[in-house]
This record gives C-alpha cells, structure tokens and sequence, in this order.
C-alpha cells in the first residue's frame, strides 16, 4: 500500500492508496455538502443536485452520461447524506481514467430546466417509497426530533412541499456556493498509477474556481423528547432512540463504536440476548453515528405493540446496568473481535478501502493506514469505555416510535 | 466461476469446494444443506427459518450463549440464507480462525441441542418475522410474485405462513432436520485464504461417514396464480412482475443474461431510460435475474404513486415485449462490458467467490471458470440475443402488486 497526496491549487484534495493486487479500482468524488448545509427553504436541494448531476452537461445529455458510464461497465452510484454527497465507481483499471473524465465532467452540470421538472417527480417518488419503509421512516423523524433546529435534524430528502417549491435557480445558487473544489476531495483506491490519474485531476479539475463553503459546526446533546405517531397500516412498533455521542473527529469514536457494538450489535450484544433471542422484538440494533463535530448513539427496535412496554423496560435496564457496572472484559474483546474482522474484510475490496480513505480525509484531513485503524480498535480498553459511559448517558434519549393505532 | 478450483469428496458424498484468493487475509466459507423451502412437507411453511434459528440456540457441549460468545470471539461474520432448495450457513473471517469455525459449525449442523424451550423463541421469532413483512411492502411483493411466478412447491415464501407455523410442533421440527440434514448432498466451499490440504484433513474427521443417502427429489405441482393484489394504504403501489426465462444450464442462458442486462442492467439500460428518466413514473425500478435449478425467471420491481401504477406497468410490459424487436449493438456491447466487469469485480470477494462455487456446483455439477463465463458473454451477438428471445417470447407475466390501488394486467 503506498499513499499519495497532491492539493491543486484552488483547493480541491487528491488522495490515492494504490494496492497493485488488487484487480479494480475504485474512484470517489467527496463533496463536503449535505442536507445540514440546507436552510429551511431548500430543504432536500444537496440530494435533487445529486440525481440533477447526473442529467447532463453542455457537453452530455442525461443519456449519453448513463451510456458513457455504462460503456466502461463501472459500478457507479451517488448518495446524500447529513453530511456529504458522494459519487463513486468501482471499475477495472483500465477504465479508471474514463471514468474519473466523466465524473469531473458531470461536476459541471447544466442543471437543465426541464431536466429538473421531470426529476422532481422521481425525488417525490423517492420520498414516498422511505414512507412505505418504517424503519427508514422512524430514524429520519427521530433525528429531526433530537436535533431540532440544529441543522442536523435536516432531512435529506427534503419534503414533498419543500421540493415542490424548489425552483431550479436556488439549485444553481446551491451548487454555485457548494460544489468548491476546496470543499471537495477526490479519492482514489485499488490497482492505478498515481501520475495518470493526477495528471487526469489536474487537466480537468484544475480550473474550478475556489469559493468561501462555510458550514456550521455546533455540538448538541439531543432535545430528549418523547413522541409516537400512529399510522392505520403499519403492524409493528419502530422505535428509534437517539443519544448524544462523541464527533467524527473525537477520539473516542473506536471506543464508541465499540460499545455501540456491546450494546447493539445484530448478534451476541445486550440488546440482542435480552431482547432478541428471547423473541421479544425481532431487531434490535444500536449504531455509533459519527458526524462533523457532533454525534449519536441510534437504537432500532422493532417489536409487536403488545412486547412495547416489555421492551422498553429492559432497554432501560440495559442503560442502568451499563451505568452502574460498565462492561466485561469478556464483551470488550468479542466486540473488538467483530469490529476488527469487520474492518479487515471490508477493506480487502477497493470500494471498501475507498470509503474510509474519503471519510478520514473529509473529518480529519488526514490518512489513515489500515493498520492505524485495527490498533485505534485494539487498545480501547475498559477505562476508555466506563470514560464514556460516564461522559454520554445513553439512557437519556430522544425516543419517537411508529405504530400501529391503538 | 474459479480461477484454480480445489475439490475433494468425501466417501458420504459431502463435496468439497475451494477457491483461493490471492492477497486476503479473510476466509469465507458455508455449507449448502438440502434443506430449502421446497423439501418441506405440506403445512410447514417457515419451518426453514426456525431451523437456522433453533440449531444454533445450543450445540456439541455448549448452550445458545456460549455457543453464540464462541462464535463471536472468533470475529466471525455470519451469514445465512434460505431458499428453495438449500439451507446456507456460513462466514466469512479472519484466516487463522477457519480451523475453530469449522469445529463450531459441525457441533451446530451434526450435534444441535434442538431444545423444547429454546424451539418455541426460535418459532416466535419466526412469526413475527413474517408479521414485519405486513410493514415491508417491498419485500412482501417479491416474496408473493416468487410464489405465485413458480409452479408448486419451488416459489414457497422463504418467511413462512403464520397458520402453518402456529401449527408446528419441535418434534415435526426435528424429523424434519433428521431427513433433510443430508450430507451426502451438502456442498461445502471455501474461498481466500486458506490450506485446502488442512481442510480437507478437518472435514473428513469432522464430517465423513460411510453412508451415503439419497435426496429427497423435488415434485412440481402447477403455478399458482396470474395477478394478486395485497391492500395495504400506504404511500405508493409496489409493482413486482415476473416472466420465464432459461436456466443455468441451458445452451441460451448467455443470451438470456444479455438480454436482462438490455432491459436493465445499467442506466442507460431501457427500463431505467423509459420510466423514470423519460417520464419520471418511479425512483426505484429495475430488472434482474432470477435462477433456480428447476426454473428461472426475470424478476421486476418497480414503487410508485398510485395514479402513476398504471402507466408504469403498462410502460414495463411494452419494454419486456419491445426486446424482441429491435437490439442496437451499443446495447449489446454495453451489455456485455457491463457483465463481464461485474463478474471480475465480484471475484474480488471471498465471501460472493463461496457463494458462487457452491452455487455453480449444485446448478451444474460443476464450477464454470472465469474465462469460461467470459468467453461465453463474448460470443453473444445481436443475432443470437435477439433469436433467443424471438424463441421465448415475453407474453405471460405473473404480477403481483401491494399498495392502496390495483392495476389492470
């Protein structure tokens, strides 16, 4: 593995890990602009400019970017979060160039009025298909509750009202002040060659203009609310708990995701001997969500209305008890162990080695080996957990559930 | 589809498969057990997931707990499925602990507990399973589309029927696993890094026997519906549409995989282009292959609002029966472009490379190579895709759809 950098001159990040056993490579243009980057008004703009850069160019029509991409038989897709909007590719070596072409070219986008009108209706379909999916459904209006007016409780969709309202212009303006190349890093992983990917970079990248893209960086502990909403045809309880937790930045995000693991792993975890195999509810999960300088504990659980008091109460239990007695060494190295293993396979492809190099150079700016990764993992210890516990109580949590009527 | 494969089968007839992985430091393996939906009895609809459940609630000398912590201090990735035919337990890990897994999972699949207690949490996990799909729309419909498309027993819901699971006792259980848990037609394969000579010498201390047991054939009954619709009030009519297609074996499979690839394989691919590029009817549409040794299928999805369901199924019909027509060379050669790059970037992991020897082997009594599979995308033209599907017209397609409004089919 052999790391390289170069930073253009207006700002924009290159970052490649070149691995020459691996048979592809993966590319990923990282945009530092997501949905809490939104104002109200424009509330779902970073994921319609996502689908609208795919519609072409001065160069390209919507169908000769799909044909173009397809011609090279990449495996390509984007995707919108809070925090960024990403587009990436895996694709074998001798098409990486190709495709890094396109992609710089579709970042200048046309944004193309009629274009937009049809796109529109898909975005709304979008948003109707995450209603007939409640576990979707409740975690995008939990993290609204807890986060309230902080702009991480923005929904990356967007509504159907705000995205009617969404005109082309405050999309032109949107990508204008976001789409910066010193706001963006290009991420590159697997089987290339360093000088004619840069070399790529720099002749297609190397002209767009720098631009102030400020975000809003504010710590929040979570408003602590209880809500449920009832819909008619829904037949299970999903239930969503959100708890404040360390930043992407913070160093105790290994230790976080570690105990997020003891907690609510999918097997062998609290939540899971307590609640799962005693088939009190079928999932229940707990997830660290690490984000730019603030972050969550998030549980799921899904169980019938009946088990619902049943289930909470053993939750809670979970969270005294984690207070009161921290974990066991026992639980500290069996989560280690998934975590690690985790790590290491998923890294084994390009795509997956991609991921964590843009995400480590977006929050940290920073490379990260493989190997810095699995030892941050190995030494968490007890102290670093019971640490934590201490610092975030996850039992003080915003909780809003979806359910059937009662 | 192996580069070098390793084989070895043991003298009750449990097959053996490796392929090895350069540069991984991960092993993923899995056992194919004869065990799918379609051997079951009738009136045991979702006895198969109670029993991935209920064998590894306690196994060998350990209980569920210390069976489950030994399984996690290995870091092991589980993975499970069941389908038609086969029940699949697996995972994928770190290397230097194959040799642990593999003593833990012949306790789980030669030596399970199979206790009353622990029999009623695996069967009321199983039902409220089937309780969420009411809440998952887009699973419900393919899972109905599967067992409405293919002719009795073989599209059986993998989730189970509610009735049928009330009604299942851990005795029935457990006769079931007795007959079904056949290892002379268990397929084991391993991919990445690992010594096959090591394997093979664990396996057969672990698994050999001298018996070998015939399987129980599977009996095709009649397919049993043309167009279900399942109410639900929620927010869009999910569309599920399936027509027949060839299968693994045929001599027209290739053709058949370029063309799905024509319909739907890229975005430029024409269900992508029609519905929801040119007209916007949907976000989530697509198209894919679906294979089972006996029959195969092309299987569509397509979620939309309901004064749109119409169109959009109308417009998906039009594309199935305008393939025949007309095929551009660009298309066929994205198509293939598409496929081969597919298969080698899937090769790259070792938990897909188990899964697809396993697979090829009990499909066709043996594992395609790479270049095989590729030498065969190559040869397809615009001519042989097009005469194939001129031999196989799409005119009968079974349809399913969930949501607040039907369809006229």
């Amino acid at each position: 593995m052999e790391f390289k950098k170069q930073i253009l001159s207006n700002g924009l990040s290159v970052i490649g890990e070149i691995n020459n056993s691996a048979k592809s490579a993966a590319v990923g243009f990282f945009v530092k602009t997501g949905s809490r980057d939104e104002c109200k008004e424009i509330n779902g703009v970073s994921h319609f400019l996502e689908h609208m850069l795919f519609k072409g160019t001065e160069k390209l029509s919507a169908l000769q970017v799909n044909e173009a991409f397809d011609k090279t038989g990449a495996q390509f897709n984007a995707f919108t979060s809070e925090e960024m909007t990403v587009f990436y590719a895996a694709v074998l070596p001798e098409y990486l160039i190709q495709v890094t072409q396109l992609w710089a070219e579709i970042m200048k986008p046309s944004l193309r009025i009629e274009d937009f009108d049809i796109e529109k209706n898909v975005i709304k379909e979008e948003i109707a298909m995450y209603k007939d999916m409640p576990n979707f459904d409740v975690i995008d209006r939990c993290r609204k509750l807890h986060f309230d007016s902080h702009p991480c409780g923005n929904s990356v969709l967007g509504t159907d009202e705000s995205i009617t309202n969404l005109t082309a212009l405050q999309m032109r303006g949107y990508f204008a002040n976001r789409y910066a190349p010193n706001n963006m890093t290009v991420a590159v992983a697997g089987n290339f060659q360093w000088d004619k990917f840069i070399s790529t970079i720099d002749a297609d990248c190397s002209k767009w203009k720098t631009q102030d893209a400020p975000r809003i960086i504010q710590d929040h502990s979570g408003n602590k609310k209880i809500e449920r909403i009832e819909k008619a045809n829904l037949s299970r309880e999903h239930i969503c708990l959100m708890s404040p937790a360390v930043s992407a930045q913070d160093p105790g995000r290994f230790a976080s995701s570690v105990l997020a693991a003891i907690i609510g792993d999918s097997v062998g975890s609290q939540f899971f001997w307590e609640l799962v195999d005693k088939a009190l509810a079928e999932i229940a999960l707990m997830q660290f969500v690490a984000m730019d300088g603030t972050g969550l504990f998030c549980s799921y659980i899904s169980c019938s209305s009946e088990n619902t008091p049943k289930v909470l109460d053993i939750v809670k239990n979970v969270f005294d008890n984690l207070k009161s007695s921290g974990v066991t060494e026992k639980e500290l190295q069996t989560a280690k162990n998934k975590i690690l293993s985790a790590l290491v396979i998923k890294n084994e492809l390009p795509m997956g080695r991609l991921a964590d190099l843009g995400f480590n150079w977006l929050y940290l700016k920073q490379y990260r080996h493989i190997d810095d990764d699995i030892n941050s993992i190995k030494s968490v210890n007890q102290k670093d957990i019971h640490n934590l516990i201490e610092q975030y109580d996850s039992g003080e949590f915003t909780q809003l559930s979806l359910g059937p009527k009662k | 589809m192996a580069e070098k494969l390793d084989k070895y089968t043991l003298n009750n007839g449990l097959v053996l498969l490796g392929e090895p992985l350069r540069q991984v430091a991960s092993v993923a393996f899995g056992f194919m057990i004869p065990s799918g939906v379609a051997r079951l009895p009738e009136g045991c609809c979702g006895c198969c997931n109670v029993i991935s459940d209920w064998i590894f609630r306690g196994a060998g000398n350990k209980n569920s707990r210390q069976l489950s912590d030994a399984l996690d201090s290995l870091g092991l990735h589980r993975a499970g499925s069941v389908n038609s035919s086969h029940i699949s337990i697996g995972a994928a890990l770190e290397a230097s602990n194959l040799s642990q897994a593999l003593d833990l999972y012949a306790d789980i699949i030669l030596r399970h507990s199979l206790l009353p207690d622990q029999f009623q949490l695996a069967k009321q996990l199983a039902i409220d399973a089937v309780r969420a799909l009411d809440d998952d729309p887009r699973q419900k419909v393919m899972l109905k589309l599967r067992e409405q498309f293919y002719p009795n027993p073989l599209g059986r819901s993998t989730a189970g029927d509610i009735d049928q699971l009330k009604s299942l006792t851990a005795q029935k259980t457990k006769k079931i696993i007795t007959h079904n848990f056949n290892l002379s037609h268990t397929i084991f394969c391993v991919a990445g890094k690992y010594d096959f000579d090591i394997v093979v010498e664990q396996m057969k201390n672990l698994f050999e026997t001298d018996n070998q047991l015939p399987v129980k054939q599977i009996h095709t009954g009649e397919k049993t519906g043309n167009y279900t619709h399942i109410e639900n009030e929620g927010a869009q009519v999910h569309i599920g549409l399936m027509t027949k297609t060839v299968t693994l074996a045929d001599k027209d499979y290739y053709n058949a995989r370029v063309a799905v690839s024509v319909l739907s394989g890229g975005m430029s691919a024409r269900l992508f282009t029609e519905v929801r590029e040119k007209r916007g009817l949907c976000y989530a549409i697509g198209a894919r292959y679906h294979g089972l040794k006996e029959a195969a299928g092309i299987m569509c999805y397509a979620g939309t609002t309901p004064d749109k369901a119409q169109e959009t199924l109308d417009v998906i019909k039009d594309e199935f029966k305008r393939l025949s027509h007309d095929i551009s060379e660009d298309e066929i050669q994205r198509a293939k472009v598409g496929l081969k790059a597919s298969l080698i970037l899937s090769s790259e992991s070792t938990s897909s490379r188990a899964a697809g020897i396993a697979t090829d082997y009990y499909m066709l009594g043996k594992v395609r190579t790479l270049d095989e599979i590729k030498d065969n995308i190559e040869q397809t033209t615009v001519d042989s895709v097009l005469d194939y599907l001129r031999r196989n017209i799409f005119e009968d397609f079974t349809v399913v759809t969930v949501g607040p409004k039907k369809v006229k089919v």
